[in-house]
């Protein structure tokens, strides 16, 4: 297992250069000035300021040099800062990203627990009523764009609110303004907020989980080694947790693993959505201001957590399956 | 019910075989087995009865989609459910058929057990070979971890793994193909069963080794002294293994003898097709196989009167007319077939309500 991890490690390091690359061509092949300078060259004398701004930004510099000095100042944790607001890159990111793991965590958590205890029972009971009902809202909730889903939670939320009289849901923001409560306090007003984006996140993932798990188990119990299990006298219970279960899930890690990317995608929707104050909010203002530095540090951020995360990925894989691990 | 000395024999479809001496383990009879598909009712298994004696090995042969495979796992209890299955199989008197899932459960893989055909499979791969095995003596003897996996090592031992105190950890993926099949059989004998079921354990192997799983087979049934039940489409595997031969065709007894005797006077046409399309060391150069014309036919609508008919050399009017008779008697008290037209003369026909 030891090899196992470290190869998979050793083979992320080169693809954690090529995020980097990737990164800053995405937003350097894109000119930030492109207003200014349409504006600046119908001036008299607009030209040299062109070029003035261009060197205050380092445009004036070949493309690989650019490249090599913002990995320089990466190496040193430096990703340069806002030319909105000074603030430094890394700050930026550092306040936005707890916010973002937070709601991402809950329902990647949530979603797969639930996803596989679903999906293993409908299989198990195939065609009753449980698998047809989630069957059904299975595709409902895939069908739903994250930005409806959030929408309709959102109504639902306040209007339960009024109902009762009292607020339960948040619908903005990630946590109450200017909160003076202990600690209890603090994690209640945060759970308050959290409900209604995660659940948006959860539906959908879950959704999809599920019919996985499904599909997989139903595959396993139709397999030779589970009849074997059978054979020997193992009871039902059994043969479903410890030789179908481990083997049906799988396919469900790689799934859960390729779609995170995704699911950041869904998560800066919702995060717009509820008004939240984190990485979907940091990448959509950094987009709208041509902050090309912080639209490059964001992309490196989510690069390496999507590379994380397919580490992790493989780990489990590794430890699930002995072929894997030896192969 | 065997035990009774009276054997129910039914004349539709033949009656136990003679075997004075003996206790029948498992008892069959009259089993039908119809698979309900979206193009009609396949019939696998259409009325057969045969019994399994303590400590003999009794070949089931016939082609694939005989329902040879099908008759085993009836009395396993693992045909998928939407098998319709009537009749009776009986274990030392008990009935296995509507039998509840619990008390089955405890059978299976401790009185009776079986090996698969292909091993490669049939293993659970993300589970270690010793685990699998000393699962079914932690499921049955209630046996904690290590002496469970003590008895994995000891078995494995039995089975010809070399070093097996060090490959009881190893993973199936680990295994060739025959030492996977070794394992297979080492986790059926895990709990002294008396019956053991082999549904074509050499098929999915490399010829090179056949014999050599043949003989563990042996080795591992004798140890348990158990009886064996292998089901085959290989005449060569029955002449070198088994006792007694159950002849399928169709779903139904074709013929039924202690080997000897059918091979050296076979009295199905089907069995006499068979046994001239075996390669022998002791024909002389030069001469062909004689192969069976034609093919096996669709269980969705079987032919009419005897299923062979159609291929058969020595089919009359009568045989697309009537289904053959009850079983007779050969030569030989307990060698019968099932055909118009035998090629070995039969004596009498079996009363209805003879005592066996």
């Amino acid at each position: 297992m030891l090899a196992y991890a470290t190869r998979k490690l050793l083979i992320s390091i080169p693809v954690l250069f090529f995020a980097t690359l990737v990164a800053f061509l995405l937003v350097a092949t894109v000119d930030p000035i492109a207003e200014q300078r349409v504006f600046l060259l119908s001036q008299p004398g607009g030209a040299e300021q062109v070029a003035r701004l261009e060197a205050s930004l380092g445009l004036d510099k070949p493309l690989v040099e650019r490249y090599g000095t913002w990995l320089g100042d990466l190496a040193r944790g430096d990703m340069g800062s806002s030319t909105e607001n000074g603030r430094a890159v890394t700050t930026l990111l550092g306040e936005a990203i707890p916010v973002t793991l937070r709601l991402v965590v809950a329902a990647t958590v949530i979603s797969v627990v639930f996803g596989v205890a679903v999906g293993v029972v409908s299989a198990v009971r195939k065609y009753s009523v449980f698998d047809n009902v989630s069957t059904f809202f299975a595709f409902l909730f895939f069908a739903m764009p994250v930005f409806w889903l959030g929408a309709v939670l959102k109504d639902l939320g306040i209007r339960f609110n009024d109902w009762w009289g009292r607020r339960i849901f948040f619908t903005i923001g990630e946590q109450s303004p200017r909160l003076d409560a202990d600690f209890w306090g603090t994690w209640a007003d945060r759970a308050g907020h959290i409900i209604l984006p995660a659940l948006t996140l959860i539906l959908i993932q879950l959704a999809a989980t599920s019919r996985f798990q499904r599909s997989a188990m139903l595959d396993v119990l139709e397999s030779d080694y589970v009849r074997t299990a059978r054979a020997k006298g193992v009871p039902r219970h059994r043969v479903v947790t410890r030789h179908a279960l481990r083997n049906a899930l799988l396919p469900v890690v790689s799934y859960t693993g390729l779609t995170f990317g995704t699911l950041i995608g869904g998560t800066v929707v919702t995060e717009v959505v509820f008004n939240w104050q984190g990485m979907g909010r940091l990448f959509l203002d950094s987009l709208l201001d041509g902050d090309v530095a912080v639209s490059q540090g964001w992309l490196l951020a989510v690069g390496v957590s999507v590379i994380a995360v397919n580490l992790l990925t493989d780990l489990v894989y590794g430890l699930l399956d002995p072929r894997v691990r030896h192969g | 019910m065997s035990t009774g000395g009276a054997v129910p024999s039914d004349p539709a479809t033949g009656s136990a075989t003679w075997q004075p001496d003996s206790t029948a383990i498992l008892s069959v009879r009259d089993l039908k087995v119809d698979f309900v598909t979206d193009d009609g009712v396949v019939q696998a298994v259409r009325g057969v009865s045969w019994d399994v004696y303590e400590g003999e090995v009794l070949a089931i042969a016939g082609e694939s989609g005989s329902g040879k495979s099908v008759s085993v796992l009836a009395a396993m209890g693992l045909l998928p459910p939407d098998a319709r299955v009537s009749g009776s199989i009986s274990h030392r008197g008990r009935e296995l058929l509507g039998m509840p899932e619990k008390q089955l459960e405890r059978l299976r893989g401790s009185a009776m057990s079986m090996v698969f055909q292909d091993p490669m499979t049939s293993l659970n791969p993300v589970m270690s070979v010793g685990d699998q095995i000393a699962e079914g003596a932690r499921v049955h003897r209630k046996l904690r971890r290590k002496p469970a996996r003590e008895r994995a090592v000891e078995l494995l031992d039995l089975v010809g793994i070399a070093d097996a105190a060090r490959r009881v950890d190893a993973y199936p993926h680990e295994f060739s193909g025959g030492m996977r099949q070794r394992a297979m059989i080492a986790m059926a004998i895990a709990n002294d069963p008396d019956v053991l079921i082999a549904d074509e354990p050499t098929t999915a192997l490399d010829v090179t080794i056949q014999a050599q799983i043949l003989d563990v087979l042996e080795r591992a049934r004798q140890a348990v002294d158990s009886a064996l039940i292998l089901i085959t489409h290989d005449l060569g595997v029955v002449a070198r293994t088994a006792h007694r031969l159950f002849v399928m065709y169709a779903g139904r007894t074709a013929e039924t003898g202690m080997v000897d005797d059918v091979f050296e006077h076979p009295a199905h046409p089907y069995t006499a097709g068979l046994l001239a399309a075996i390669p022998r060391l002791d024909t002389p150069r030069g001469r062909r196989l004689i192969p069976i014309e034609g093919s096996p036919p669709s269980m969705l609508s079987p032919p009419p009167g005897c299923a062979f008919q159609p291929r058969c050399g020595r089919a009359s009017d009568l045989c697309p007319k009537n289904p053959p008779p009850p079983l007779m008697l050969v030569s030989v008290p307990s060698h019968y077939s099932a055909c118009h037209h035998p090629l070995t003369p039969l004596q009498t026909p079996i009363a209805e309500d003879s005592d066996v």
